[in-house]
């Protein structure tokens, strides 16, 4: 089932980056894209969230060994570095606006604000189902390594990664390779 | 309301293209018409022929056929694959591609009208849209609002006008006459009320009408038509409409400087009368729901002398 | 994977009636496939007469030439509700109704994978169904069609809220209708009866497995253009708005690659429908099974590939119009060409006219009739024609009704006495489907000489020219036929449900695993399963019963 949540999101992403493509073809993003935004700092917030991936398979990993304590110590580390991220987020949206570039400047913030601020929910929404998981674990509900609920959550949090994989390649690297 | 002059439809032809379409709808309706009755045909003779009869046994468990089943494949893909040689040969000849020619008319989409401007001369019009027959023209289909279609069935194709995109048709008018379209992409209230007339005319005719119509307006001189003319300039008319050879310089409704050779009004809707005229000035939202244009509660002597001065646009 | 564990009460369901111990609460409660599949086809009924009074306001308006009987501005709205509602709110639910109560059943499962997600979109899709219809209480509906193009859909040009109710109120049932879509697939590929591989599948599960994938893939789009309008209209951004960059063409794109999976996804279950009715009341097997699934499965891929036909006016350039002309003729001829499937599994058989055998054999000609006209807009110069003329709209309901809804009156009078555990009256069935035919046909040919005349469509009034007042008249008289025949339709779904013989497990000496248990089926469906042999597993029952007593 999870498996089919993830191909009909992807297909969702994918409309919206072909929409970006579209507008970045016919208007030309490059140069705003390279002027507005952080390539830096938000790598930096990238690389925090790529590596929750790795985390989580920890998690996985230990929880199917049965090492629950080890478990939920992978698991908050995920939490964390997806937190982190999402505040990475919150920080380059409100420099942004601060610099008035809202959504409804031009057609790139339109596209920007909307193809991250989509993939900023499903992150929310992947913590959000961390965030159960690891409070059902302190409640030791996951004493036992038999349910697959944390391997589908597992596989929506690497798909949330790989999406952003894409989209900070389109929106922040391209440019800059490119300019 | 008046006739259309030529019968409307894709089966009375009347241009180069309209009559290549033509060929292709006649071949298409042979063959559906060859598929169709060949499916009634079957089901009549299969409805009548293995009715369930009292005590029938179960009938054989025919399960499939491959010889059958590879000739109900093979032979639609031939049709097919026949006309879509017969589309792409008839595309290409229908809308060539166009080089950098000068359009001969330029008409721009607007709710609930058509601006018709003719590059090259001063000549600025509305609704009616003036060609000449038996000479192959290129209309340039723009649009300013929303997506409007350009279609006249006699004359093949129709061409969506899109905001902010530009695109071309070639059309070639077999004989002079009024032909008669439709808007035909919905475009908000009054799409209903946005019908195209195209007047085709002899090239000596158009000429002659595109000289005329290059003409700014006969300047008001006449006492009856003097207070029409600045009741037109003070009552905001002006703001909108265009009259060339006027202070009158707008580009949001209707160029009015010969309103009054035009045969109809309201986007070929209604006949060009002074009551009709005067009818949908005194309450434009009542004739035409959804118009732009606003309503001024003008005096009814008022009203009368304004009607009187564009009737007098020739 | 015999059967499933959900934990159930052994009691028999409380058939389509409110009268047991717990009444309505139980239903609203319910998270069983068969309670859900029944408040599917309600919701659909429901939404089939708001959608029904929409059409029938706008016959009444198109009956004479500048009538004043609509002003234009709710003439808009109504077209555009009834297209909307009749797409979203009637076919889809009518179809997933059919899908949730009778996939379970026919492959031999207790219930859906997940059961409570299956209540879940229900409700879902109804509350999004009823944001749509609050906008008529919220200033107005919406107004741009049901295709709804930009920059129409601006706030510019749409001040009412209504097209912000289509964005959120589409956006829910389309969560409800993938929720059911990922319900059904799961279901069908972990939950099938030992044996039923997946070449021994019936046909409709099979059409419903293909067709959920369908919807999985179709709607994501879909969402995308809403989310995406719903901040054009919202925030003020720039998606299709060309005065500021935005493009109204990446609208049409969005929304078609969508809107054409769509036409399949309400023609796919149909197919299915008809292969079992077919198959049951000719007494033969479907002819071409393989030909039948893979076809299924090619049109699926290839109608991803299509959507540009509803855009060979827009001016995009011959090369591109070469490509999806030559797509879109290719998708004609799988889906043509199960209609000589159907008619060589008539060929030879020992044919029963009951009603839904009437429908089916009625769809063969209707949708022939859409089939062909939709070919012609493969032709990109008729297409340059015809397109968003009134040909279009006679197309798309000989199509929508001729094929999708033939197909599901063919499922209900098949399926009727299963849900209600009564015969339906086939007398009175009989008169519903000849009043039926003449209406639709009366109120819909004729709308081909109309586009062909050069009326456009979504017109609110049309001048007076020759032939378009008697034709438009007529097609009104037929339009009312059509209600009135609808009419007849509940007054026999509700006497035979009243006084009908009751129908007993195997009415139609049918052939799938739903007509092996009581009808209406036990909470739980399935204590024991017959071992699986074919595609027509309670035919090799039956079969194997009779072979063993004449002691072969």
């Amino acid at each position: 089932m999870m498996r089919l949540v993830i191909a009909t999101e992807a297909i969702l992403f994918i409309s919206l980056m072909i929409t970006y493509v579209y507008f970045d073809l016919s208007v030309g993003f490059t140069k705003q894209s390279i002027n507005y935004l952080d390539i830096k700092s938000t790598g930096i917030f990238s690389v925090l969230l790529f590596s929750s991936s790795f985390t989580l398979v920890q998690a996985e990993k230990n929880y199917s060994e049965g090492k629950i304590k080890k478990l939920k110590i992978w698991l908050f580390a995920t939490i964390v570095l997806g937190s982190v991220f999402l505040f990475g987020q919150a920080k380059e949206y409100f420099k942004l606006l601060n610099n008035h570039f809202n959504i409804s400047l031009d057609v790139f913030s339109t596209n920007f604000f909307t193809l991250t601020g989509f993939h900023a929910f499903h992150v929310i929404i992947g913590l959000i189902l961390l965030i159960i998981v690891f409070i059902l674990t302190l409640a030791g509900d996951f004493d036992r390594p038999n349910s697959t609920a944390l391997s589908s959550i597992g596989m929506y949090w690497h798909f949330v990664d790989i999406v952003w994989i894409l989209v900070f390649t389109l929106v922040y690297v391209l440019p800059y390779l490119l300019k | 309301m008046f006739k259309p002059v030529m019968d409307i439809s894709i089966f009375n032809p009347q241009s180069e293209s309209g009559w290549r379409l033509y060929h292709l709808d006649i071949y298409f309706i042979i063959a559906s018409s060859f598929i169709l009755l060949l499916v009634i045909g079957l089901l009549i003779y299969i409805a009548l022929k293995f009715r369930a009869k009292p005590n029938d046994a179960e009938p054989k468990q025919i399960k499939n056929n491959k010889l059958i089943e590879a000739l109900m494949i093979g032979i639609p893909f031939i049709m097919v694959s026949f006309f879509f040689y017969l589309t792409i040969k008839t595309m290409k000849e229908t809308e060539p591609i166009t080089h950098n020619e000068t359009p001969t008319v330029e008409i721009n989409g607007r709710q609930w009208w058509w601006q018709v401007s003719y590059p090259g001369t001063s000549v600025v019009t509305a609704n009616e849209i003036h060609l000449p027959a038996n000479k192959k023209v290129l209309l340039k289909l723009t649009a300013s609002d929303v997506i409007h279609d350009w279609w006249v069935p006699s004359f093949g194709p129709k061409m969506d006008m899109i905001p902010g995109l530009v695109n071309y048709l070639w059309l070639k008018i077999d004989k002079p006459g009024i032909y008669e379209g439709a808007c035909s992409e919905f475009c908000g209230k009054q799409h209903s009320k946005m019908r195209i007339r195209v007047i085709a005319q002899t090239q000596e005719n158009y000429q002659k009408w595109l000289t005329e119509n290059a003409k700014t307006a006969n300047i008001a001189i006449d006492s009856s038509l003097i207070k029409g003319a600045a009741i037109f300039q003070k009552a905001s008319c002006a703001g909108c409409h265009q009259i060339r050879g006027t202070m009158a310089n707008g580009n949001v409704g209707p160029d009015l400087t010969h309103l009054a050779s035009r045969q109809t009004i309201l986007s070929g809707t209604v006949k060009n009368t002074t009551e009709n005229l005067y009818r949908f000035i005194d309450n434009p939202n009542k004739i035409k729901p959804g118009v732009n244009m606003p309503r001024f509660f003008l005096q009814q002597d008022s009203l009368k002398a304004l009607v009187t001065y564009l009737h007098s646009l020739k | 994977m015999e059967t499933v564990n959900v934990p159930e009460p052994e009691e028999s369901l409380p058939s389509t009636s409110i009268s047991n111990d717990q009444g309505l609460l139980q239903w609203i409660s319910t998270v069983d496939h068969k309670q859900i599949g029944i408040l599917y086809l309600l919701m659909s009924v429901l939404f089939l007469l708001l959608g029904g009074v929409a059409a029938l306001l706008i016959r009444v308006q198109l009956s004479v030439p500048n009538n004043n009987f609509l002003s234009p501005e709710m003439y808009n709205q109504l077209f555009t509700m009834h297209g909307t509602t009749m797409v979203f709110l009637v076919m889809t639910p009518a179809i997933l109704g059919f899908s949730v109560y009778f996939v379970p059943l026919m492959i031999g499962a207790n219930d859906l994978a997940f059961p409570r997600m299956n209540a879940f979109s229900l409700w879902i899709g109804l509350f999004g169904g009823m944001l749509l219809y609050f906008s008529f209480l919220a200033g107005g509906a919406p107004d741009a069609g049901w295709f709804n193009y930009a920059p129409l859909n601006q706030r510019a040009y749409s001040q009412s809220s209504g097209i912000d109710y289509y964005c959120i109120g589409l956006l829910l049932v389309g969560i409800g209708t993938v929720g059911t879509s990922i319900n059904l697939i799961v279901t069908i590929i972990y939950y099938r009866a030992k044996g039923m591989s997946l070449r021994k599948l019936p046909v409709f599960v099979w059409m419903i497995l293909i067709n959920s994938f369908l919807i999985v893939a179709a709607f994501p789009p879909l969402n995308a253009a809403l989310s995406m309008l719903l901040l054009d209209r919202q925030l003020q951004t720039h998606f299709f708005n060309n005065t500021s960059g935005g493009s109204p063409i990446v609208w049409q794109h969005l929304f078609w690659s969508f809107g054409h999976p769509e036409v399949y996804i309400l023609i796919l279950p149909s197919f299915g429908i008809l292969s079992e009715v077919f198959q049951v009341y000719s007494r033969k097997p479907i002819f071409g099974y393989s030909f039948i699934v893979g076809s299924g499965i090619a049109i699926a891929l290839l109608a991803f590939g299509v959507w540009v036909h509803h855009m060979f006016a827009v001016g995009l350039g011959l090369t591109v119009y070469s490509y999806f002309a030559a797509s879109s003729m290719l998708i004609g001829v799988p889906t043509g060409v199960k209609v000589f499937n159907w008619l060589g599994t008539m060929w030879g058989g020992s044919l029963r006219f009951t009603t839904s055998m009437l429908f089916a054999m009625a769809f063969l000609v209707e949708f022939t009739i859409g089939g062909l006209s939709g070919v012609a807009f493969a032709i990109v110069p008729i297409d340059w024609q015809l397109t968003d003329s009134y040909f279009v709209v006679a197309h798309l309901h000989y199509v929508f009704v001729g094929g999708s809804l033939f197909g599901l009156m063919a499922g209900l009078f098949y399926w009727y006495p299963k849900m209600s555990g009564k015969m339906i009256s086939e007398k009175l069935g009989k008169w519903f489907f000849w009043l039926f035919v003449i209406g639709f046909n009366m109120t819909f040919f004729i709308q081909h000489i109309l586009g062909i005349k050069g009326m456009p469509r979504r017109v609110y009034t049309y001048p007076d020219l020759p032939g378009y007042t008697w034709m438009n008249m007529l097609s009104t008289i037929g339009g009312f036929l059509m209600s009135l025949s609808f009419l007849l339709l509940f007054y026999i779904l509700h006497k035979s449900y009243k006084i009908g013989k009751p129908a007993g497990n195997d009415p139609w000496d049918a052939y799938t695993l739903e007509w092996t248990v009581s009808s209406p089926p036990k909470i739980r469906n399935f204590t024991e399963l017959p071992p699986i042999y074919s595609y027509r597993a309670f035919r090799d029952l039956k079969e194997n019963a009779k072979n063993n007593k004449h002691g072969k």
